[in-house]
């Protein structure tokens, strides 16, 4: 039961967050794709780095708990396609739409009972669908610890890129908000 | 416009803030993620109505039912976005203003399209393994490739397919 209290916990800063920053406005996830608003992509970024950075010293400190998920080349490149295609046609993905639900966004709840079918028909088809696309070209649980070879140095490789990533959006992207 | 986020939050702070939050789901739970939450709310869908096709399929039987951190990390999102929504002074729309731009008022036609874009993020995020968060900020938290490579994809692939659907703004006159 603890578990499920935290889980609640985490969600709602994670949801009263991502609310208050303009995830959850399909509006303002159009833009950014357009490249007419800047904040949400940039934000995203520097999550990921001030998160890997807080990752890395919890992990130093004895705790967390990590679970790599593998790279298929094909299955994590076509699901990121098909995902592709329904995040740039209605500006949510699967964790703001509960979010703008809540927020009260009904175009927010069809994207909520989409996602519940497609994830049906998925699960209704993994079994020829894993096999087929899933597993040739599976090749583990690769992170760039592995190819740098210290964990250390591979953090600053991902400061550095997303860390130019952000400067990129800044340079690129127009000022209307 | 301005070159800050307003009306919402500044993004410096507030990632700082989210890092926060991520930091701390890596330490009381492990990787945080939410496209796992849509299957373990099937599961117990299933668990009541037809046990024996939840218990047969092996996309149901690796994710945990209801009751489980994932269900409840995606129903507390629902009650932050509520709290955040009802605490901020924007009124929320049903149609965003540059889908009306392209393709007039129309509900039915909004809510058409993002069930099917519904359909899509979740089928395409349950085939790679994850979703925005699950996959892509947990993975890049991380220093998993899938997540970085996941990123790039939907990245290249959103922002192409929003010039192709939000292109003809002048096709609808109002």
């Amino acid at each position: 039961m603890t578990e499920v209290w935290i889980g609640i916990f985490s969600g709602i800063a994670f949801g009263f967050v991502i609310q208050r920053i303009g995830a959850t406005n399909p509006q303002k996830m159009v833009l950014a794709h357009l490249m007419k608003e800047r904040h949400i992509p940039q934000f995203m970024l520097l999550v990921v780095i001030f998160s890997a950075i807080g990752l890395f010293a919890l992990e130093a400190a004895g705790g967390g708990t990590t679970r790599v998920l593998p790279t298929s080349l094909v299955a994590t490149g076509l699901g990121g396609v098909i995902f592709g295609i329904g995040w740039g046609l209605t500006g949510y993905c699967p964790g703001t739409c509960w979010a703008a639900v809540g927020e009260g966004r009904m175009d927010a709840i069809f994207a909520l009972l989409g996602g519940l079918v497609g994830a049906a028909t998925f699960a209704q088809l993994h079994e020829a669908l894993i096999p087929a696309f899933y597993m040739p070209t599976n090749y583990g649980q690769v992170t760039l610890t592995d190819w740098f070879g210290h964990p250390g140095v591979a953090l600053g490789f991902l400061i550095l890129l997303f860390g130019g990533g952000v400067l990129l959006i800044g340079r690129f992207w127009e000022r209307q908000a | 416009m301005s070159k800050s986020n307003a009306p919402y939050w500044p993004i410096l702070p507030s990632a700082i803030a989210l890092a926060g939050i991520m930091v701390f789901i890596f330490a009381s739970f492990g990787p945080p993620a939410s496209s796992s939450g849509f299957v373990t709310l099937l599961k117990g869908f299933f668990l009541q109505v037809a046990p024996d096709y939840a218990a047969g399929k092996a996309h149901y039987r690796m994710m945990p039912g209801p009751g489980s951190w994932l269900m409840a990390f995606v129903l507390g999102m629902a009650i932050g976005g509520f709290i955040g929504g009802r605490s901020f002074g924007q009124p929320v729309t049903d149609v965003p203003r540059d889908w009306e731009k392209c393709y007039g008022p129309s509900r039915t036609k909004r809510y058409l399209a993002t069930f099917v874009g519904g359909f899509l993020i979740l089928f395409g995020a349950r085939l790679a393994g994850g979703c925005t968060l699950g996959l892509f900020l947990s993975g890049s938290t991380q220093l998993a490739l899938s997540g970085l490579y996941f990123g790039v994809v939907i990245f290249a692939v959103a922002m192409l397919t929003a010039r192709i659907v939000y292109k003809k703004r002048s096709h609808y006159h109002d």
